[in-house]
């Protein structure tokens, strides 16, 4: 009967954590489905008395909300693809491969990997200027792959430190080449690998800020991160509701991306992970 | 080709453990490898030329310059920047500003992430979604979490305050932004909010590996429950806590977004951390050689900490992660 009880008082404090934790999320959510008149109650209700969806209809209507989405969208996708296919190749060179320079250069893959963007931003700054590519959204593509490129070239290298030689080696002996055996051999194995680096990669790069803040100043190659801080700063009065639909609109791409990974997270830590 | 590796291939498998990389290095045949390793390298190498270390030497160069950012015009002026921050109170409040924010923040990420991965170590119902949701932060954009904490510390119609005040811990409706040392420790606690899930799961994932005769033993041996955590879950930890506390450290050092969207620096100078003195040099105050120069001293700082990580890292003859 003490264990029963003591097990119920761990679930229920456990949850009241958990609960505490996820509550500005849950608040963002409610605040989106409220009328705007509501928010300004005092004391403020906690379930809305009215729900609407007139915050999210008017964001995607009368904002340049959706222009924003399709950037980052094309953005995060350009960054992942570009990325995970230069970093698939550049991993496999590290981790099969002997030659000279290979361990230096395995060194500062990781340097990079910590090196801060502001730092790097005011030279990348002059130079996308001086090619002539300022305010595109290929200069934000090439801006990304300053973290992102590390970031998925030094995950990308732990997993396949995980497959076995042998299996290479298995195929060689039946005579594939060195790149048949990569394409036929190592490339399945390190699928699931490539999968979590990619969706990593992608959750990066749809949440990055200071680049797309500095190297782009028009609503046409604006992604979401600095577009809707934009609709919070040149707003005459601050629409709450709007902004918090806003919020939940550019979060939900996260959250299918999340159940996605549910499986592959710890082993993705394990594999060195998860980066902020 | 084929050939070649087929043969170079039959004749490691007589040397069990080999691998290709091996063989190269033993067979003359398979010289040609590297090359091969040195071409699926190459576009990496070219990338990291190109965006990272022509930009960092560039910064550098950079900071001996006095420009003005609008027309990028500028004149060469020596070491004349690194010695006006030496001189200037506002760079030594910042770097002040920056190790107060690093190490209160992060000791509370700790604590906080320790705590939440050892209870959801234990079995309680639902434990896969409470799971998902104390990750969630982590996963959001620094956007998001920002706006939806600035509603919540609105002064007016914040919950924060109304719930606070509610339960009697205010008497006034508190200006969480606006005024310090409350701008401060917001910036704090929202850090920690944010970044807390990553200590979870680093930390769950290495409870999960820890043999549970370990803690038989200790039972036997009449250890409680406090005297468990502190003689098995704790040294058994402190490996993977080394290495978290150091990458959070660099992260949180670094760390842009999330003090700029929540206070920008403010009040006055009273959250404004190197990154966001560098922003500010540059596009605020339009002198981009004197950020560089800020850009370049918080490399420095920074190389402590990276340092100080090579070789916790080395020292346990591990590889980096």
């Amino acid at each position: 009967m003490k264990r029963i009880l003591g097990r119920v008082a761990f679930n229920l404090f456990a949850w009241t954590i958990v609960l505490v934790t996820a509550f500005p999320l849950v608040w963002m959510v409610i605040t989106s489905v409220k009328p705007q008149f509501e928010l300004f109650r005092i004391p403020p209700t906690f379930w809305p008395e009215q729900i609407t969806f007139e915050h999210y209809a008017r964001l995607l209507w009368e904002t340049p909300f959706l222009l924003y989405m399709r950037n980052s969208l094309l953005l995060s996708t350009a960054t992942t693809l570009l990325v995970v296919t230069v970093a698939t190749l550049g991993a496999h060179s590290l981790v099969r491969f002997r030659y000279r320079g290979r361990e230096r250069l395995a060194q500062l893959v990781l340097f990079t990997y910590l090196l801060p963007s502001v730092v790097l931003i005011l030279p990348l700054y002059l130079m996308m200027v001086w090619i002539g590519v300022a305010n595109s959204l290929l200069s934000l593509v090439i801006a990304y792959t300053t973290f992102a490129l590390p970031y998925a070239l030094w995950l990308l290298r732990s997993f396949m430190q995980g497959i076995p030689d042998d299996l290479e080696n298995a195929a060689l002996v039946d005579g594939a080449t060195r790149m048949g055996a990569f394409f036929d051999v190592i490339l399945p194995q390190a699928l699931p690998g490539i999968i979590s680096t990619s969706l990593f990669t992608f959750i990066l790069s749809w949440n990055e800020y200071l680049y797309a803040l500095v190297l782009v100043n028009t609503d046409e190659a604006r992604p979401l991160t600095t577009g809707v801080m934009n609709m919070l700063i040149s707003a005459f009065n601050i629409e709450w509701s709007l902004l918090m639909a806003a919020s939940v609109m550019m979060s939900i791409p996260l959250i299918v991306i999340f159940a996605f990974l549910q499986k592959f997270l710890t082993r993705g830590f394990g594999a060195g992970g998860v980066k902020g | 080709m084929a050939q070649r590796g087929a043969s170079a291939a039959r004749e490691a498998m007589a040397v069990p453990g080999l691998t290709a990389a091996d063989r190269a290095a033993v067979n003359p045949l398979d010289r040609g490898y590297a090359l091969l390793g040195m071409v699926l390298i190459a576009p990496t190498v070219l990338i990291f030329c190109a965006v990272i270390v022509y930009p960092l030497v560039s910064a550098i160069y950079l900071s001996l310059f006095s420009i003005f950012t609008p027309t990028l015009s500028g004149s060469f002026v020596g070491f004349r920047n690194y010695a006006e921050l030496a001189n200037s109170p506002e760079f030594w409040r910042s770097l002040l500003n920056n190790l107060i924010w690093t190490v209160l923040t992060l000791t509370l990420q700790v604590v906080l992430g320790i705590a939440a991965a050892l209870m959801l170590n234990q079995a309680m119902v639902f434990r896969s979604l409470a799971r998902s949701l104390i990750l969630f932060p982590y996963f959001v954009s620094t956007v998001v979490a920002v706006l939806v904490w600035r509603w919540l510390f609105n002064d007016l119609y914040g919950v924060l305050n109304h719930l606070m005040m509610w339960a009697g811990i205010l008497d006034m409706p508190l200006d969480w932004l606006g005024a310090m040392p409350n701008a401060m420790v917001s910036v704090v606690l929202v850090g920690a909010w944010k970044y807390f899930p990553f200590v979870v799961i680093a930390v769950l994932a290495r409870l999960q590996t820890i043999p549970e005769t370990l803690y038989e033993a200790a039972t036997i041996d009449g250890a409680g429950a406090w005297g468990r955590f502190t003689d098995v879950t704790l040294p058994q930890l402190r490996d993977v806590l080394v290495v978290v506390v150091l990458l959070r450290a660099i992260w949180d050092f670094k760390e842009f977004d999330l003090i700029y969207l929540l206070t920008g620096g403010g009040p006055i100078i009273g959250t404004q951390t190197l990154p966001l003195m560098v922003y500010k040099e540059a596009f605020g105050l339009n002198e981009m050689g004197r950020a560089s120069a800020v850009a370049v001293a918080m490399m420095l700082v920074m190389l402590v900490f990276m340092l100080v990580y090579f070789r916790v890292l080395r020292a346990r003859g591990e590889e980096p992660r």
